[in-house]
């Protein structure tokens, strides 16, 4: 199972030392992320992370968390 | 320039019941017109430092305040506000025709002037330096800002919405009368006792309201901005120790964007002016009880360059 970003999101983030704050260009929420949860998603949209990596147990919760956000999605 | 002072009591009437003033506060012109006994006084008693621009100029508001002929003015007199000559609010009791018009500039101000970034909060300035205030009511935001600049030499730059300019992130002053309720009212009363306020009027959906009169000065500067320096959530608790919490900025971004009018409205370039203004800004989480105390705090923040 790949997972990708949305497409249409830029990603706009400012992060700072309790997180970051991201724009979510296609709902107009805003969302207080984890620093980790920053990095897999500009990971996810660089490509700079594999299959084997996504499919970890760990990752599952973050990821499905993203997906409900409509920060991330299956493909 | 003619301020509103300038004019007689009569004339200031003749041309508020004619074809009304254009008040000038801060960036905007709002031309108003009312034959409302009360809405004169109030403007005369509040506004009488305020710049009236000229007649035959453009005016962002056009607001009229008149008593509606309808069923309910045999019950009980009332008063309705028109926008640009449409009626957008339930009308009210008569008694509160001027705190009517402060609401209804508020409205106009928060659902009309996009080009800003727009916080639900008091702001002042020193030195250069603005304290941004937001606060759901009841939280103390207005006494705390009534007393800052009645007594504390703070700027006023609002009370009720501060306006935060999209391309360089200054703050634009909007320096208009200071709306206390309730209990309130009674401890600037006592704590600014030369402040000049409205009469008090009750039973309004706040409870009861009067407005104090903005300082000279702070109307004298209303075109000069101010850059944010602190960001302060305060909260009045009874017999409380003063106390002053530091707010990581995620923090503080979150928060703010809960007290912004428009910044869903504005999207990305919102979410880049308020993280701009977070990241020159220092949070604060600030209970107080006592307003000497209070006022100690915010001058020993302005004394740190």
């Amino acid at each position: 199972m790949q997972w990708r970003i949305v497409p249409g999101q830029t990603l706009l983030h400012r992060g700072w030392e309790d997180g970051c704050v991201l724009y979510n260009d296609l709902s107009g929420d805003t969302h207080l992320l984890t620093d980790n949860a920053m990095q897999l998603l500009l990971a996810l949209r660089d490509g700079d992370v594999d299959a084997d990596e996504l499919a970890a147990p760990e990752l599952a919760t973050v990821l499905e968390t993203l997906a409900g956000l409509d920060l991330i999605e299956r493909c | 320039m003619l301020t509103v002072g300038q004019l007689s009591r009569g004339e200031l009437d003749r041309q508020l019941a004619g074809a009304g003033i254009r008040l000038g506060t801060g960036r905007f012109t709002t031309c108003l017109r009312s034959a409302i006994p009360s809405v004169a006084d109030g403007i005369h008693l509040l506004y009488a430092d305020y710049p009236l621009r000229p007649a035959d100029g453009f005016a962002d508001f056009h607001l009229q305040l008149t008593r509606p002929r309808n069923l309910r003015r045999w019950l009980g007199p009332q008063v309705t506000l028109l926008y640009d000559g449409r009626s957008l609010f339930k009308p009210l009791p008569l008694d509160q025709a001027f705190p009517m018009f402060e609401w209804g500039l508020n409205w106009c101000v928060s659902s009309r002037a996009n080009r800003y970034l727009i916080v639900h909060a008091a702001v002042i300035e020193k030195g250069g330096r603005a304290a941004i205030l937001p606060a759901p009511p009841g939280s103390g935001k207005s006494t705390l800002c009534a007393a800052l600049v009645g007594r504390g030499g703070w700027r006023l730059l609002s009370d009720e919405l501060t306006l935060l300019r999209l391309d360089d992130g200054e703050i634009v002053p909007l320096p208009r009368p200071i709306s206390l309720k309730n209990g309130s009212i009674d401890v600037i009363r006592d704590y600014v006792p030369d402040s000049v306020m409205s009469r008090p009027v009750t039973d309004t959906v706040k409870g009861t309201v009067a407005h104090v009169r903005a300082p000279a000065a702070s109307v004298a500067r209303a075109a000069d901005t101010a850059r944010p320096a602190w960001v302060v959530f305060p909260r009045y608790e009874a017999s409380a120790a003063l106390q002053a919490v530091p707010l990581a900025r995620g923090d503080t971004f979150m928060q703010l964007a809960g007290n912004c009018f428009n910044y869903s409205l504005l999207g990305a370039e919102g979410f880049t002016a308020l993280a701009g203004l977070v990241e020159q800004s220092a949070g604060l989480r600030f209970t107080y009880s006592v307003l000497d105390e209070a006022l100690a705090y915010f001058d020993a923040l302005a004394a740190v360059p």
